[in-house]
């Protein structure tokens, strides 16, 4: 039996971004305060998981077509040169500095190497869940 | 609506940017002037002056308030009465919006209101099938609570 998910898709439509503004927080809070890459990034698959929930599998897939397995890979040479970036400076392997820059319109930040660790740890998490959340869904 | 709203923006920031201030005040001195030309000019839109849409939504948001308070407390007397006098049952509503959104925030508003539960939505988006805690008094001053809810949603999208 069908059923009309009208309420259900509309509900989806207008959550997903909240909940992807909110996991975008978590990454970038993750420094001071709780949060970080890997609750981040399970939160953004979250979102997904709820359009692949309120939609069907094609439909996400037209609309966002990305290649998780190629987003792991990716996310992985990320935190792998962040570590080796540290040969550069004659330190040990992954160790990582922070400074504090003047931006021209943010002002005073601070800008940690470790951002980019945890971007790679982002990437790593969202693409290894949808790639087991996708490929258990697409078999029959 | 959504095209005065950013004529009003764009309006507020040439004030900004005319008189060389870009504090909020500012932008919001600008907003207010942009408002009043907007009004003066409501005729040339296709669609009425966007301040009533918006006093609209705020009508709506205190329905929504005040319902979630009658729902609870409703609920509440029929837990604590000693007798169970309820007859349960399911009727079908008429819908007469369109939109998506329209039919949701129509949905939600019912599954709040006191004895009220939405089912299913039909394959027309035509019938909202709903559930009723108490069938035989609740189906006449249900129908005229939907019409007042119906009504402020159609404001709204005016």
């Amino acid at each position: 039996m069908k059923t009309n998910d009208l309420i259900f898709q509309t509900v989806t439509k207008t959550a997903v971004f909240i909940i992807i503004i909110y996991s975008l927080h978590l990454f970038f809070s993750g420094h001071y305060t709780p949060g970080g890459g890997f609750i981040g990034g399970l939160m953004t698959a979250s979102a997904i998981v709820l359009l692949l929930l309120a939609f069907d599998i094609k439909t996400v897939v037209n609309s966002l077509n990305i290649d998780y397995i190629k987003m792991t890979a990716t996310g992985l040479l990320i935190a792998l040169l962040t570590g080796v970036g540290s040969f550069f400076f004659d330190v040990p392997f992954l160790t990582h500095t922070f400074s504090y820059v003047d931006l021209p319109v943010l002002g005073k930040t601070s800008l940690a190497t470790a951002v980019l660790f945890d971007l790679g740890v982002y990437l790593v998490v969202i693409g290894v869940t949808m790639t087991i959340i996708q490929t258990i869904g697409e078999t029959e | 609506m959504a095209f005065q709203i950013l004529l009003n923006f764009f309006l507020a920031f040439i004030w900004m940017f005319l008189s060389n201030d870009y504090s909020t005040l500012a932008f919001f001195k600008g907003y207010f002037f942009g408002g009043l030309i907007i009004f003066a000019l409501r005729r040339f839109f296709a669609h009425r002056f966007y301040l009533l849409n918006v006093i609209a939504v705020i009508k709506l948001f205190f329905i929504f308030c005040s319902e979630l308070v009658k729902a609870n407390i409703a609920v509440l007397k029929v837990i604590l009465s000693p007798k169970l006098t309820m007859r349960p049952g399911i009727f079908a509503l008429e819908t007469e919006l369109e939109k998506d959104w329209e039919i949701t925030i129509l949905a939600n508003l019912i599954t709040l209101t006191p004895g009220t539960l939405v089912l299913e939505v039909s394959e027309d988006n035509k019938i909202l099938y709903i559930h009723a805690m108490d069938i035989d008094d609740v189906e006449q001053a249900r129908l005229d609570i939907k019409n007042s809810f119906e009504k402020a949603i159609k404001e709204v999208s005016r």
